[in-house]
């Protein structure tokens, strides 16, 4: 049974609470729609969850609706305008965003016991719901959206029986159930499985990185919102005091003309420091990633804005504690001062790397307490739990308290 | 041959955070919400505060929120001395709440916002409560499992019995009562501060006590 991978890893009671879920939800059916089937974090987290939910006995169904150049790019600006950037959504384009929804309602088999709908691409589908229990899964930081946008989704959104959101500032006022679950890693993918010191050496030698000095490590796009200037700005100052080096880790953005722009400017500051390693990643470098995530001494996350920002659970999970900004849903991540720390300025990451390269015995024990926070909280175990719960209390609306 | 002891069955229970789409970003305000919440609400950024399993330096989210995003030090010390566990009813503990940020803001009328983004979120929560298949009929058996179990099961036993038997009583110092009459060990569990400890704290300090009991009972000498 697939859970059986999970046992020594997840916390006893997720995999027992599970078990007990599936056994009430046993036969019925669970459909998953979203609007790609590969690429970003919400298909990731559906190829690994899909199978599991099978394996546990529920008739789980992953569909994908499919659009035109002309929707995605519409479906692009709501995302942006969700997210605060101002963009105009005509009426046509919101017509448009329904219609095809409609045409992808003649293809897809919506019949199930409790349908997920993920993100604002196919969030009209309810219109066309025929029973079951319909939830709406947002992953977008809903913090501070364009109102009117927001406002025309809600509306859609209020036709549900619930909604989720990843983080609890994410939430709206809304006239439905809304329930807060944070996204997730799985322990055993690629990713974040344990190595052997012979992989992790294939990615030190491809990378030529020597190991007689800490490692400082940033994985993440290159991206402004990512402050990767900031990120050797805070190595130059540990510099003066420690040595070490510093990987910059992302994969090269082809599809964003900033990415190239802001990978420039890193080159360029970066200038000749032979203890800089950039290192762009091709997709599917997962193995690459857990390496080094591995081998690095302090992880750094040191975003201006995020959504969730699941590279800090990553490293987390690998017993090191992560210096991240005090943004979307990093604060969820490091409990500051026990798991890593929240930081605010420059001056803060360099500072807080300086105090770790300092002392290794708090290094170890805040990394120790890293991974076991990751275990209780942020593995794909603890998703489904979530989700499966969702679905049993919305079957039981108005209980607080469920005896199972 | 002793008595058949009934015995104790491990429970645990886990939450699902609800969000009751309200927020409050200066004192009055995270005031006049906690004034019209709904009791579960209030029950889980006081009592469910301990499922975190790590306590800094506050006892309740309000504290928290208190000392960190407004840097009202004071207040937050004071809403961290009220202690969920000691009101017969949220009504009881919504009073006091009300009661210590009122006075405060009668000495401190103005107090600074939070940060945008760092508002206080009011949420709520759906518990599942379920058998984890664990029983023990002794105190060696008991001492046994309460090493193993999950952290959520040491809240549900120690924390949450509180609120569900009243009167500031565990699970399982009622158990070890009632099952075995050891009122003195009962009562040194029941000593254990809930306020000052997270829930590996407790475990520990219920297994310092069991352990100490187990092995003066087996000493013969």
């Amino acid at each position: 049974m697939a859970l059986n991978q999970y046992s020594g890893i997840s916390p006893k009671g997720d995999l027992l609470l599970l078990q007990m879920l599936s056994a009430k939800l046993y036969n019925r059916s669970f459909l998953h729609i979203n609007s790609t089937r590969a690429g970003g974090g919400v298909a990731e987290i559906l190829q690994r969850m899909i199978p599991i939910i099978v394996e546990l006995g529920i008739n789980a169904r992953w569909e994908v609706i499919e659009g035109d150049s002309r929707f995605f790019d519409i479906t692009k600006k709501i995302h942006n305008a969700l997210q605060g950037r101002l963009e105009k959504i005509t009426d046509d384009m919101w017509q448009y965003h329904y219609e095809v929804n409609r045409r992808n309602v003649e293809r897809l088999n919506l019949e199930a016991d409790a349908v997920l709908i993920h993100d604002p691409q196919p969030a009209p589908l309810i219109e066309f719901r025929k029973d079951g229990r319909w939830i709406w899964r947002c992953h977008i930081d809903l913090s501070n959206p364009q109102q009117e946008v927001s406002d025309y989704l809600c509306r859609y959104g209020e036709k549900y029986d619930a909604a989720i959101f990843s983080v609890a500032k994410f939430a709206r006022a809304m006239a439905i159930d809304e329930f807060i679950i944070p996204p997730s890693i799985d322990p055993i993918s690629e990713k974040n499985r344990e190595l052997t010191d012979e992989e992790i050496n294939e990615t030190l030698n491809k990378f030529q990185i020597p190991t007689d000095r800490p490692v400082i490590l940033q994985v993440s796009r290159f991206d402004r919102f990512k402050d990767p200037i900031g990120v050797i700005k805070a190595y130059r100052m540990v510099k003066k005091y420690n040595d070490c080096i510093l990987i910059l880790a992302g994969s090269p953005a082809t599809d964003d003309p900033e990415g190239e722009i802001v990978l420039n400017e890193v080159r360029e500051d970066a200038a000749n420091d032979p203890d800089i390693y950039i290192l762009l990643l091709p997709p599917f470098s997962d193995r690459d990633i857990n390496a080094l995530q591995r081998i690095a001494t302090v992880v750094l996350q040191k975003s201006l804005k995020e959504g969730f920002g699941l590279t800090v659970s990553e490293a987390m999970w690998k017993g090191k504690p992560v210096m991240g900004g005090a943004v979307g849903g990093i604060p969820l991540q490091i409990v500051h001062g026990v798991t890593g720390f929240l930081i605010h300025s420059v001056e803060g990451a360099a500072f807080r790397i300086r105090q770790f390269l300092n002392n290794p015995e708090m290094l170890k024990k805040m990394g120790e307490h890293a991974r076991e926070y990751v275990r209780k909280n942020f593995l794909i175990t603890r998703q489904i739990r979530d989700y499966l719960s969702v679905w049993y209390a919305i079957e039981n609306k108005g209980k607080g308290i469920l005896e199972l | 041959m002793g008595e058949i002891v009934e015995p104790f069955e491990f429970k645990q229970c886990i939450s699902i955070l609800k969000s009751t789409g309200k927020r409050a970003k200066k004192l009055r305000e995270l005031r006049d919400v906690i004034a019209t919440v709904s009791d579960e609400c209030i029950f889980h950024h006081t009592c469910q505060y301990f499922l975190k399993g790590h306590i800094l330096e506050y006892t309740s989210d309000f504290a928290h929120w208190a000392g960190e995003s407004l840097e009202e030090k004071a207040l937050a010390e004071q809403l961290s001395n009220i202690d969920p566990y000691d009101f017969k009813n949220i009504g009881d503990l919504r009073k006091e709440l009300l009661g210590v940020i009122d006075d405060y803001l009668k000495r401190f009328p103005e107090p600074r916002e939070a940060m945008p983004g760092d508002e206080f979120f009011f949420n709520e929560t759906v518990t599942l409560i379920f058998p984890i298949g664990i029983r023990a009929r002794n105190l060696a058996e008991f001492l046994t499992a309460i090493k193993y179990v999950d952290s959520g099961s040491i809240y549900y036993h120690f924390y949450e019995a509180r609120i569900r038997l009243g009167g500031g009583i565990d699970d399982f110092s009622r158990w070890i009562e009632d099952a075995f009459d050891k009122k003195e060990l009962a009562e040194r569990i029941k000593a254990i501060d809930p306020f000052m400890h997270n829930t590996e704290g407790i475990r520990e300090h219920v297994v310092e006590a069991i352990e100490e009991e187990v092995r003066k009972d087996m000493e013969v000498i």
